[in-house]
């Protein structure tokens, strides 16, 4: 075994998330690779319960995984809603001091450690320690790798701000559990077995962090936001980080005035951003438009959550790509992008500035919760070899004549002027306009101008535009998926082969513009066709059927969707693969969680 | 050195109002502040959102950002915090700056950018032909066909609440007092704020020259400008509009807070300090 997966669960406010954290950044640190996954309650401190996962391995996963080795439940209650994560023969450790004997045939495979975690932690710091002391427990049952001493250093780390009293404290409780694992629990588990080499340095970091570096590495120097779960770390962190690089992070009255200083600054030659959540997003959409119409350069960071409305706050869904892709008044130029994981939130992000600058129009960056909110290791970052593109500026070493803002370029882009430079005050605006920017409605220049802006997209379809495959060309069965399910999709595909099913993936780069070569070039062999996606309307399949209309050919489509709020794991994806498959006989069915529509083109 | 003529502020277009309509003198009244204060026109951008007034940027020879209604101040400001030694300078109408941008001349005034916002208030939406708008009279229009059913702003007031920096009236039956309001209005640090009575000739006949002319009356010389409830008071007079600088106080500004906010950052930074460093954090 060269994995380990833990599930660490009690009620908000017990610690879980901090000892998931030091968990998982002490085995990054280590060397190892680590997927992260937390869920917790809107409440800050309410009776809901939380949990976390991580997944270290020797190699890079997509997902968190199913079912976990080991399972911490610090209550009963804990145990009771994530005993079924656990694998069968996997370990179940409890505070007995909170829950008593454990029977029935939920727990009749399993592994059951009963260990006084209260009693422990008050013996040597205060109730408050649980959470080391359950940490110290697992380094203990797993001591064959050596993590120790790194656990021991990110505990230090992450409580730096407190007393050393406290600090020791914490450190005490991790050791006497340790300390417990080694002695007192009389081994009869598999966790032995585990071995893992290292796989060198890397960083670790969440979604939102990923974004929020990525765009301070493309250059980024403003940013105006409104909080927003779960978008907030963004703007917490380039507030801490922006202004240590002459940058500007900006707390606005709302999205509209986020957004709308975004475009201000950018317009002004600033690289800028603004990231929000759906409530956010709409409230955005009349300014978005106004980037477009204005050929402003702008990065608008949607983390979705569960909709509509106030939704599912702190839970992760992909419902916002119609919005995304159709939502402003009118029609016009923008890209849509979403990144698969922590590492592609990073390198997305500089693709969607480098895309704004190359175009001059909005991009629009879909991230989720689940992706945004979970650490996980990312490569170290070769500064040298990074492309950062920067906006074509009007020269007029090279153009001496009357500056022409809007000029109607083959390629639909047309040199930019910044405030401040001689020769080249224009006008922006959100009118229709002449390429001298000159408010117009005469049919002609109107076409001329709608045309140009489109080109820009044109363009970028030749140079940028493409998506992924994964798995064997001559399969049958294809899976398309799009941003953070694209993970359990990879590793679904995994499984499948090894249960001898030939099945191909493929995830899309950009979402808009679609890459529609690449997509038929996908479809073309394929009988049938399976769309994974976090919502109830299979957004990305009708927007793929109505884009992909010159497919002449019957091919069946079939949806795995889900929008319960959690999010799928890999042998969900799998599990209902496999069902697909094999009712796949029957013309039309309705299932709970299967449906399968026919789409003739 | 140069040295700018009002003129050389005007563009090639056409300023589309209507004949008589008062935007006309506060276009000839900034373009006289901005060459009185021999600003340069390419280091100058007018911002505003939409409306007849909002029109404004197509008329002058300075960068121009003609935004979406209401969102001319967030635009702004976004443009300031950025490239801080750009003029920036934002007109707009009465229900773009009172009604749907409301909200953010309240945040405008708390955040105190170095910029100045002129609002021509004919206290109609006349773009639109002829709606009620937050500084309406009663009026009958279209939407009101029986009687008006809201009360009215007072645009000072909101200011001198929000303890905007810089509150001034001005009328576009005088573009000389005008001039000169709007260069004070530039020259001062922070958020400047000059109420324009700027009557429209087509749909509101409730402002017109005369009736604003029997209406005003030059702030008292013995006001004192730090004073903001003797502002108030000034301004909450019944039947009288005074016209001149209402209120003045120097804070630090925005692009100053941002300054020292960049130096604490900064401080204990080596000076060769680059992303580079920044992405230590995640090893
Ligand atoms: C979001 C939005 N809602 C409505 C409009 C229509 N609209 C354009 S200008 C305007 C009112 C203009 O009034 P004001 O700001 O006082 O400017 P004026 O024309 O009087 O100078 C309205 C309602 C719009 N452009 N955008
Ligand atoms: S309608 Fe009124 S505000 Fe608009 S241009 Fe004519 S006079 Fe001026
Ligand atoms: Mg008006």
């Amino acid at each position: 075994m060269n994995e380990l997966i833990v599930r660490i669960a009690g009620t908000a406010g017990q610690g879980v998330i901090s000892s998931g954290d030091i968990f998982s950044l002490a085995a990054a640190r280590s060397g190892y690779y680590v997927t992260t996954y937390r869920s917790f309650p809107s409440e800050i401190r309410g009776e809901g319960q939380c949990a976390f996962q991580l997944r270290i391995s020797q190699e890079k996963t997509y997902t968190v995984g199913h079912f976990s080795d080991v399972l911490v439940a610090f209550n009963q209650k804990a145990v009771d809603v994530n005993v079924k994560h656990l694998k069968s023969g996997g370990i179940l450790l409890v505070d007995s001091d909170e829950v008593g004997e454990l029977s029935g045939e939920s727990f009749m495979e399993i592994i059951k450690y009963y260990v006084p975690i209260t009693t422990i932690a008050k013996d040597v710091a205060s109730v408050k320690a649980k959470n080391m002391v359950s940490i110290g427990l697992i380094a203990g049952l797993i001591s064959q790798i050596p993590m120790k001493e790194q656990f021991k250093n990110d505990i230090r780390r992450r409580y730096a701000k407190y007393s050393e009293e406290i600090i020791d404290s914490n450190i005490k409780a991790f050791e006497a559990g340790y300390e417990y694992a080694s002695s007192k629990l009389e081994r009869h588990d598999n966790l032995n077995n585990i071995s893992m080499s290292k796989s060198g340095e890397k960083l670790i970091m969440s979604g939102n962090e990923a974004i929020a570096l990525g765009a301070l590495v493309a250059g980024c120097r403003f940013y105006s936001g409104y909080p927003i779960t779960p978008a907030t770390e963004i703007m917490e962190w380039l507030a801490r980080e922006l202004p240590k690089v002459g940058g500007v992070m900006l707390q606005c009255e709302d999205e509209i005035a986020s957004v709308t200083a975004a475009i201000g600054a950018s317009y002004g030659g600033t690289k800028a951003m603004t990231a929000t959540s759906g409530p956010g997003f709409s409230l955005m959409s009349e300014a978005i438009g106004l980037a477009t119409m204005s050929e402003i350069p702008l990065v608008v960071v949607d983390v979705q959550r569960g909709g509509p409305s106030t939704g599912l706050p702190t839970k992760s869904e992909q419902s916002d790509l119609n919005m995304a892709i159709y939502g402003t008044h009118g029609e016009g130029p923008k890209i849509v992008l979403a990144p698969m994981d922590v590492q592609d939130c990073f390198i997305q992000t500089i693709n969607a500035f480098n895309y704004a600058e190359q175009y001059q129009v909005p991009v629009i960056l879909l991230s989720d919760a689940a992706v945004g909110q979970r650490r996980e290791c990312v490569d170290l970052i070769n500064f040298d070899s990074l492309k950062i593109v920067n906006r074509l500026k009007h020269d007029r070493t090279k153009d001496a004549g009357l500056y022409v803002r809007y000029r109607n370029t083959k390629s639909g882009i047309s040199p930019i002027a910044t405030p401040g430079d001689e020769g080249g005050a224009y006008v922006a605006t959100g009118l229709e306009h002449t390429e001298l920017c000159n408010p117009t409605s005469d049919p002609e220049i109107r076409k001329m101008m709608v045309e140009k802006r489109f080109r820009k997209l044109e363009t970028a379809t030749h140079e940028f535009i493409s998506a992924k495959k994964y798995g064997p060309d001559d399969a049958k069965i294809g899976i398309i998926s799009w941003g953070s399910t694209t993970g359990a999709v990879l590793e679904a595909v995994d499984m499948a082969k090894d249960s001898g099913y030939k099945i191909q993936a493929l995830y899309p780069r950009t979402l808009y513009p679609l890459p529609q070569e690449w997509l038929q070039d996908f479809l073309a062999d394929k009988e049938i066709v399976i769309v994974v996606e976090h919502n109830y309307t299979a957004q990305l399949l009708h927007t793929l059927v109505y884009r992909c209309n010159s497919i002449n050919k019957d091919i069946k489509f079939f949806e795995i969707l889900k929008y319960d709020g959690s999010i799928l794991s890999a042998r969900e994806v799998y599990d209902r693969i496999d069902k697909i498959i094999r009712q796949q006989s029957l013309r039309y069915t309705f299932s709970n969680d299967t449906t399968e529509h026919q789409y003739k083109f | 050195m140069t040295e700018y003529k009002p003129n050389d502020y005007k563009s090639a277009v056409k300023p589309s109002w209507c004949p008589g309509c008062g935007d006309y003198s506060v276009l000839n009244a900034l373009m006289g502040a901005m060459a009185d204060l021999n600003l340069n026109p390419a280091d100058t951008t007018i911002v505003s959102g939409i409306g007849c007034s909002s029109r404004f940027p197509f008329f002058t020879s300075t960068y121009g950002f003609h935004s979406i209604h209401g969102r001319a101040l967030p635009v702004a400001i976004g443009l300031k915090s950025a490239n801080p030694k750009i003029n920036v300078i934002t007109v707009g109408g009465d229900g773009d700056g009172f009604s749907i941008g409301g909200n953010h001349f309240i945040h405008a005034s708390r955040k105190n950018p170095n910029i100045t916002y002129i609002v021509m208030d004919n206290e109609i939406y006349a773009l639109t032909k002829g709606q009620n708008s937050p500084t309406s009279h009663e009026i009958v229009t279209k939407v009101s066909p029986y009687m008006s059913v809201e009360e009215r702003v007072n645009p000072v007031m909101m200011a001198l609440s929000f303890n905007t920096s810089f509150v001034a009236r001005g009328f576009s039956g005088d573009v000389v007092q005008l001039k000169d309001l709007i260069t004070q209005a530039i020259s001062h640090r922070g958020f400047s704020f000059v109420h324009v009575l700027s009557p429209c000739m087509q749909y509101n006949d409730k402002i017109t020259y005369d009736s604003v002319k029997e209406k005003i009356r030059p702030v008292p010389e013995n006001h004192n400008l730090s004073d903001r409830i003797a502002g108030m008071q000034l301004v909450l007079e019944v039947g009288t509009y005074y016209t001149g600088v209402i209120y003045k106080q120097e804070r630090p500004t925005l692009g100053d807070k941002l300054n020292e906010v960049k130096a604490k950052s900064q401080a204990n930074l080596p000076v060769d300090f680059s992303v580079r460093d920044i992405v230590k954090q995640f090893s």
